[in-house]
């Protein structure tokens, strides 16, 4: 058991002039799942790998409880891996697979066998132990590469996106099964996805990256109810925060037909730089349906409707003007009740719920107030 | 209207068992005789008959005429020759030249591919795995040039190399000789390297050897970098040093080509005939460089017995067979022949 930290950890690969990894700064407690998020290319796995010892660190350290492990051997680090693609040995039986670590350190026969068999157990692999990992399913060979990690007793454990390769439902099954795991077993752990959810309903906390930097780091709660910024604001949440930039006009900000009056430490906060115009961001279930004409309220054009059963989002776009959109669509999404939904081409006036407008500065990004 | 989509999504979900796809009742199902169309026919004649019929007329048949001419007295310049059955085979049993061939190009058969292979599994795994053990799993520093270097003796004909080597083993002249008595080995002063029966066949190996790394090296290279380089990294977290690395993880995931090297390089250096013939034309000292090729041709072309020299080259054939099928053999007991590279 121990700690991890990241002191201003850089990594320039040969050949770039950006960083891929730049000056990262994390702690992660004992026994804790930290879960690195961001889209590809963002530098996620590229951090977990310096952790690993398998990318060279360029500048600053990493630390596993109070040792610099910034220039030790991968295999003395004391730390077990799960690959994207499990990276098992094919040649090798299950059993082996799992045993071959301890088998190199010199562990006796009887105890490998026995610590196999108390992993395989908890993974349910007990009677694949004999099999080649080319005749099992991608579930099973995905639990054999946990396996392989358990039976290790490592002090941290690496995941790098061991759930991508999985069907949809497997996945969420595996989810489930890798954290209750982790709790049980306490062993402090850095899990690496571009799946927000995955981040936010697996994770103790959550580290938020983009293009090397870090973002925002928290519980998910805090990810999903104060970002930090705009890139973490369009990033968490399913379906998509709607963010546009508004001009501002005595403190409020001109949404479509409708003013919203915007916090005083919001207005506060705009600064010259930002040009007199401020950056708004609200979730699709931030939104109200209410009748045309009311107070603070502007309109939607209705594209699309998706029924999920429970809920139901409007897709549609700001009626007039205004950038608005959620993620990588052009759209506004705004989520109804699913017992009364609007026709494609119909018109629907929304408010924002108090209390639940996010703003960023319009040149920097960062959160107002 | 949401009502109805519930129940749309439901009935989706309900695995349809009692469906039957059109067209698949039993009874259907019997195939029909095709028609030999012409295009058929004329796509198997290119592509099957033609070739088949190259390959009787021009491979098959001198095998047979082989087998035929080592059972006669046949000179190979005159049009009549007798029949003679197997008597060219049992002389062949009394031949003590010839059962020193065999004997010789036997011990080529077994050290000259062992030591290749291990050689150039080691420079491969150097190359391509076998660098900085920490950061990502890389090749040593310098690893294109090594690379490129070591195919350098496959790019020269083998009787260049051959000629080049005998110079350089030369007793007086030889670089060899040279360098030793350069460094202060003056004992080694016009030692006879191919003129010795202690070092002759060494000496010999040890070129053949030489001018095939290179080849094996680039095979094995390729070969490594098939294998997907997380199982590297796992290996590495998993505490494997290179050597065990190589024994527990490159050797089994690359059988198939050191299984196919094996036999390649088996069967040239039973022939070994190149090197040999441009090294001890005459056999080496005491016939201890002595190949059955080189028996074969001595016997076929000097001595003008076309007959006898064809079943040395019979026996050869047969040799080479018994070899691959030896090999085939110990690669299947030890575990080959599943393919475990179905990638995990």
């Amino acid at each position: 058991m121990a700690t991890v930290t990241f002191d201003k950890a850089t990594r320039v690969y040969p050949g770039t002039e950006r960083p891929a990894v730049d000056q990262l700064d994390l702690h992660i407690e004992d026994g804790e799942f930290l879960v690195l998020v961001g889209p590809s290319g963002c530098g996620k796995s590229t951090s977990l790998r310096m952790l690993a010892g398998l990318e060279d660190v360029n500048g600053g350290a990493i630390l596993i409880g109070d040792r610099d492990v910034t220039d030790v051997q991968p295999k003395d680090r004391d730390i077990a891996m799960v690959f994207q693609n499990y990276a098992l040995y094919p040649h090798m039986s299950v059993a082996d697979n799992m045993g071959f670590a301890l088998k190199i350190a010199g562990t006796p026969k009887a105890e490998i066998r026995q610590r196999v068999e108390e992993a395989a157990k908890i993974l349910d692999l007990t009677e694949y132990l004999d099999r080649k990992p080319k005749a099992l399913s991608g579930g099973q060979r995905q639990r054999v590469a946990m396996g392989r990690a358990i039976v290790r007793q490592p002090q941290v454990f690496l995941m790098d996106e061991p759930l991508s390769n999985l069907d949809a439902k497997l996945r969420v099954q595996t989810r489930t099964q890798i954290a209750s795991l982790q709790r049980r077993l306490g062993v402090t752990t850095v899990y690496v996805t571009h799946d927000q959810t995955e981040a936010l309903t697996m994770g103790d906390r959550i580290a938020v990256l983009s293009a090397g930097v870090l973002q925002q780091v928290g519980t998910p709660r805090e990810m999903y109810d104060k970002p930090a910024n705009v890139f973490v604001a369009g990033f968490i949440g399913s379906p998509a925060m709607n963010i546009g930039t508004f001009d501002v006009t005595d403190g409020k900000a001109q949404v479509g037909g409708a003013s919203i009056t915007l916090d005083r430490a919001v207005a506060d906060g705009i600064t010259p730089a930002d040009g007199g115009r401020v950056t708004l961001g609200f979730r699709p279930e931030s939104l109200d349906v209410v009748s045309s004409g009311s107070e603070g309220a502007f309109e939607v054009d209705v594209t699309l409707v998706e029924e999920l059963g429970s809920d139901a989002f409007v897709y549609g776009t700001l009626k007039n003007g205004g950038d608005l959109h959620a993620g990588d669509s052009n759209q506004v999404i705004v989520r109804i009740d699913p017992r009364n939904v609007p026709d494609k081409g119909d018109t629907i006036s929304v408010t924002i719920k108090p209390e639940q407008t996010h703003a960023f500065s319009a040149a920097t990004g960062e959160r107002l107030g | 209207m949401s009502g109805t989509s519930h129940l749309a999504a439901h009935s989706d979900a309900t695995p349809s068992a009692t469906a039957v796809p059109p067209g698949n009742t039993p009874g259907q199902g019997r195939r029909r005789r095709r028609r030999i169309s012409f295009d058929k026919a004329s796509f198997f004649a290119v592509a099957l008959l033609l070739p088949l019929a190259v390959y009787v007329v021009f491979v098959i048949s001198p095998f047979v005429q082989a087998v035929y001419f080592s059972m006669t007295d046949w000179s190979g310049f005159t049009a009549d020759m007798a029949f003679v059955g197997l008597d060219n085979f049992a002389r062949l049993l009394g031949d003590e030249k010839f059962l020193r061939a065999m004997l010789n190009s036997a011990l080529l058969a077994v050290v000259v591919p062992t030591v290749t292979i291990a050689i150039a599994i080691a420079v491969a795994t150097m190359v391509t795995v076998g660098g900085s053990t920490t950061g990502g799993v890389r090749g040593v520093r310098g690893a294109g040039f090594y690379r490129v270097i070591s195919f350098f003796p496959y790019c020269v004909p083998a009787i260049v190399i051959g000629l080049v080597w005998a110079q350089v083993y030369d007793p007086s002249r030889g670089l060899l000789n040279g360098v030793l008595t350069g460094i202060g080995l003056d004992g080694m002063a016009d030692f006879p390297w191919l003129g010795d029966t202690r070092t002759a066949m060494a000496a010999s190996m040890f070129v053949i050897v030489w001018s095939f790394i290179g080849f094996y090296t680039v095979l094995f290279v390729a070969a490594i970098k098939g294998v997907p380089g997380e199982i590297y990294e796992a290996a590495r977290l998993d505490g494997a040093s290179r050597f065990r690395t190589a024994v527990s993880i490159t050797v089994p995931l690359i059988r198939d080509n050191v299984r196919t090297a094996w036999i390649y390089l088996g069967i040239a250096a039973i022939d070994s005939f190149v090197y040999m013939q441009a090294m001890n034309p005459g056999g080496g000292p005491g016939y201890s460089t002595f190949v059955i090729s080189q028996d074969l041709y001595q016997t076929a072309f000097s001595k003008g017995q076309f007959g006898y020299a064809t079943a040395m080259g019979v026996v050869l054939a047969l040799v080479t067979l018994l070899f691959a099928a030896v090999v085939f053999l110990v690669d299947r007991v030890t575990g080959g022949g599943d393919d475990v590279r179905g990638h995990a």
